[in-house]
């Protein structure tokens, strides 16, 4: 799948291209080799392959956990992750790589295309950015803005952005979502159905 | 957001057919749409190839282009979704329980 391929959106390659470069760059508590090791993990995991990353333990553990069984994670799990080493803006940064790679990857696979590799890794440290000014929600996590799906990933703005734009551009922007109609070759009903299967199969009622 | 759109389009989907495969969604090209999704979610290579085929020849390459990426966007919010322990509220499970119990899913755990 290529830029100059005039079947696919070019809003969809760009956007797909970005979230592939985002997960090497340096995260919030997370390298950018580190980013990519999580997301190769989830690679892993969906295979069905025992994890092989040298990576923290609280990482490793978070990474592999929303890759195939994100349905079972609870309060408990996101605290014992901290207890071995990874704190929430970590976690939130592992959930936004996961997620994001898991679009990415399904995306591919719909289509018949190969899964693209990985970018090679930006050095430098971790940016340690979070935003302090999220309150503690009624989630796993703190979250501005009150609890929601919307606002999930917003303890780490580069988490909270990349969800965001994917969302926007595979799906519909906030705005969109609002509007009865589809912008879209597919109908509204028809995303809609597709949506609610997808999330009934893993599991989440969103 | 599947009844709504339903009867803003004035489309009859059955909403049961989002967890019960044998019933038919009475849309457009719904079955192999479902089979296209389930097939990228749990389904082998060739699985996928054949039900993308189907989804093409019904529906065209654009719209099996914004299916896939449908797809995608489900497989990343329900991670997120789970993983951050975003629930279902009490007042959602009040206003929805009738749609939740049509499309089977009336132990909601998350929103």
């Amino acid at each position: 799948m290529t830029r100059e391929n005039p079947t696919i959106r070019t809003d969809i390659t760009d956007a797909l291209r970005r979230a592939m470069a985002r997960l090497g760059l340096p995260g919030s508590w997370h390298t950018g080799a580190h980013r990519i090791a999580i997301a190769g993990e989830f690679r892993r995991a969906r295979a069905g392959l025992d994890a092989a990353a040298d990576l923290p333990p609280g990482s490793l553990e978070a990474g592999r956990a929303v890759a195939v069984d994100a349905a079972e994670i609870d309060q408990d799990r996101v605290d014992h992750f901290a207890s071995i080493g990874l704190p929430l803006h970590g976690y939130v940064e592992v959930v936004g790589v996961v997620s994001r790679i898991a679009a990415v990857d399904a995306f591919h696979r719909a289509l018949g295309y190969e899964a693209p590799p990985f970018p090679d890794p930006t050095p430098g440290p971790p940016t340690g950015l979070f935003d302090q000014t999220a309150k503690p929600s009624k989630g796993f996590v703190p979250m501005l803005r009150g609890t929601s799906i919307w606002w999930a990933l917003t303890l780490v703005p580069e988490a909270y952005e990349g969800m965001e734009e994917l969302h926007s551009i595979l799906y519909l922007s906030p705005h969109e979502m609002r509007e009865p109609g589809s912008p879209r070759a597919l109908s509204r009903p028809a995303m809609e159905l597709i949506a609610s299967r997808a999330s009934a199969i893993n599991e989440c009622f969103y | 957001m599947l009844r709504e759109s339903s009867i803003a389009s004035g489309t009859a989907v059955d909403l049961a057919a989002v967890t019960d495969r044998s019933i038919d969604p009475r849309l457009p090209a719904g079955t192999p749409l479902l089979e296209l999704v389930d097939a990228v979610i749990t389904g082998t290579t060739s699985e996928i190839e054949a039900a993308r085929r189907v989804v093409h020849d019904a529906v065209g390459w654009d719209a099996l282009v914004d299916a896939a990426a449908v797809i995608a966007t489900f497989e990343m919010m329900n991670r997120v979704a789970d993983a951050t322990g975003i629930r279902v509220g009490r007042g959602m499970l009040a206003s929805t329980a009738a749609v939740r119990r049509l499309a089977g899913i009336a132990d909601a755990r998350h929103s």
